[in-house]
């Protein structure tokens, strides 16, 4: 009777011991993660006399809510954050599909040249983006689809290219083709996943006389859950965060927020600085703030999506 | 023509309906990617020059590649630097993203909560933003402030480390651990992800029948969990790879752009941009041959 109370004893002591090594663990972890952002809260609410000021330890003395009033003017945020969200919300609906319907065709299918496009594929993610950007603006500049503009132009006596630099097509069409911003990457996830699911699934639908293309949309899609959130999560946040296209092909339009971020710092110092001389005490704050507000879409949506998303990696296995 | 399509034989028919799903992004590829890329290695054996009249180039053959492997001080440099920052890089987010996905995995009172937080990075940790904040986080730090007793500088560590006698070499890489790891942790979002999805798609019964079996958890984790990750693995060697290569702060990158678009230069920016993909190209295909005979793929 003593010996098993004596092992309930041990077991229990070894429970509560792991417990308090991982809370430590996490806890560090937790902090780690989460320091620039209390950092960036911090400064943002504070005034900006106190933004050096050794005595202030996070919670400022004086409450202001100015700083994110004047990055709030300095970044155009509405414009900012329309611009973003039509770029990102689109592309992220096309890579899903696109990149879901290639990959499907990698995971299940052999033909010739299979492996070799494949390949290619990953090449598309190895090469960086600054290798191509200058033809790549040049082709969006005068974008004909194969010489089929000059083709018709010979015909009508239309133009024989059109400018795609300052619409949203310049995002769109990439993406519409499996070629957006890091699609080799989610379609190196979804044929992995795709590889992953069960072949009895498709063979099931075969039998009821489905097509590939009915199967794909029919079974495979809408058994693809995780992976589409999950791809469809990385591709919003990825346009939202990404310069050096948006820089070059938004054109006329109004700029996003990556380019609001980069030309934060030279905005305010010529907006807020008037009077007196780029002080850079003044800046400090207010970009702080300017930052907080350009991942506070961001912060929203994973806030909401959160709790599904996290559940959905969990069920990765077919029901 | 459709009876004709129907009279084809099963494999031929599938070969075509594979062809037909990966059409559109070889329209893609060949439209956004191929095109562009030759081009650009057209212009990478020219010096192009801006006239009033728009780019012009003259044909210069190797002399843009000789200049950046001989005679530019910065390039080398440049590219020893990254590609020394992910050896380092790699092992380490690898450990740390399978570490924090193991711990997160299974369920305890503030689970949701740590994962949230584990994940802060995917949306947060990219481009312009990474830059502003460790900018200013940083400096926060020299600055002396207060609260800039921040945890990460390796400083006081180096006397500890002298005192037990370890070399001089072993010091230095663990310094470079050290101050490393408020950039490997802000990096690793999607790698814990990945990991993650990856540890919740091992199905359940092979933990029971080992256990049944009397295995302990630290042999399932090394004879179960870490086998069936490994497809999860390569994909994540490969996109942390690629990360670090193609970071926005990554030297080589900068350099590209600047050269480009500050100097104007852009046959010898072209020239740049594919000797270091040349780089990244060989090197991953090293590591895949590595790789591929140990991936263990889940067969029903």
């Amino acid at each position: 009777m003593n010996a098993i109370n004596y092992k309930k004893h041990i077991k229990r002591t070894r429970k509560t011991f792991t417990s308090i090594i991982r809370f430590a663990l996490l806890a560090a972890l937790a902090y780690q993660l989460l320091y620039p952002l209390l950092y960036m809260l911090s400064m943002s609410l504070r005034r900006p006399e106190e933004a050096m000021d050794p005595s202030v330890i996070w919670v400022p003395k004086g409450f202001t809510l100015g700083n994110f009033t004047d990055a709030l003017r300095v970044m155009d945020f509405w414009d900012a954050l329309q611009n973003s969200l039509i770029i990102g919300v689109g592309c992220g609906l096309l890579d899903v599909l696109s990149c879901a319907f290639v990959a499907y065709g990698f995971a299940r299918f052999q033909f010739r040249f299979s492996g070799l496009l494949f390949t290619l594929v990953i090449l598309t993610l190895v090469v960086p983006v600054q290798t191509i950007i200058l033809p790549l603006y040049a082709d969006m500049k005068y974008f004909d689809a194969f010489g089929i503009m000059q083709l018709t132009s010979m015909v009508t006596g239309g133009p024989d290219s059109i400018s795609l630099v300052g619409s949203y097509w310049a995002f769109y069409l990439p993406s519409m083709l499996g070629m957006g911003l890091r699609s080799g990457l989610y379609i190196f996830i979804f044929r992995q996943f795709f590889k992953g699911m069960p072949g009895e699934l498709e063979d099931a639908a075969y039998m009821d006389g489905c097509g590939p293309f009915k199967t794909f949309f029919t079974v495979m899609l809408p058994n693809a859950k995780n992976a589409i959130i999950t791809v469809f999560l990385f591709s919003f946040v990825w346009h939202w965060n990404e310069f050096y296209m948006s820089n070059l092909l938004l054109g006329n339009l109004k700029k996003n927020f990556a380019i609001a971020l980069s030309s934060l710092r030279v905005d305010l110092q010529s907006v807020v600085n008037v009077q007196t001389i780029s002080d850079p005490l003044v800046i400090v704050t207010r970009i702080q703030a300017g930052a907080l507000l350009a991942i506070l879409p961001l912060f929203l949506l994973y806030l909401v999506t959160q709790r599904y998303f996290t559940d959905s990696i969990e069920h990765v296995a077919v029901k | 023509m459709l009876k004709q399509l129907r009279a084809l034989p099963y494999t031929k028919k599938k070969e075509l309906y594979g062809f037909l799903f990966v059409l559109p992004w070889v329209l893609g590829f060949i439209l956004f990617f191929a095109k562009p890329l030759f081009t650009s290695l057209f212009y990478s054996f020219q010096n192009m020059e801006m006239t009033p009249e728009g780019l012009s180039g003259t044909f210069i053959g190797w002399e843009n590649f000789q200049y950046a492997l001989f005679k530019d001080p910065a390039f080398i440099r440049e590219a020893t630097g990254s590609f020394v920052n992910m050896l380092y890089g790699v092992p380490l987010i690898l450990v740390y993203s399978l570490f924090v996905a193991v711990m997160i995995k299974h369920k305890f009172r503030g689970r949701g909560f740590m994962r949230a937080v584990s994940f802060l990075p995917v949306i947060i940790a990219s481009g312009v933003l990474m830059q502003i904040l460790k900018e200013d986080v940083f400096s926060q730090g020299m600055r002396g402030g207060a609260d800039s007793v921040y945890l990460f500088t390796g400083a006081g560590i180096n006397g500890i480390l002298q005192e037990l006698g370890l070399g001089a070499q072993l010091i230095e890489i663990f310094n470079n651990v050290i101050s490393r790891i408020f950039d490997l942790t802000w990096r690793s979002g999607v790698q814990v992800l990945l990991f993650l999805a990856g540890l919740h798609a091992i199905p359940g019964y092979l933990y029971e029948a080992s256990s049944l079996e009397g295995a302990r958890p630290w042999e399932q984790f090394w004879k179960i969990t870490l086998p069936m990750l490994t497809p999860m693995m390569l994909l994540n060697i490969v996109y942390t790879i690629i990360d670090t290569f193609t970071d926005y702060g990554n030297g080589v990158i900068l350099m590209i752009y600047n050269t480009a678009f500050s100097q104007v230069r852009f046959g010898y920016s072209s020239a740049l941009a594919w000797l270091y993909c040349l780089l990244i190209a060989a090197f991953l295909g090293a590591v895949y041959l590595l790789l591929k005979k140990r991936i263990v793929y889940m067969q029903d």
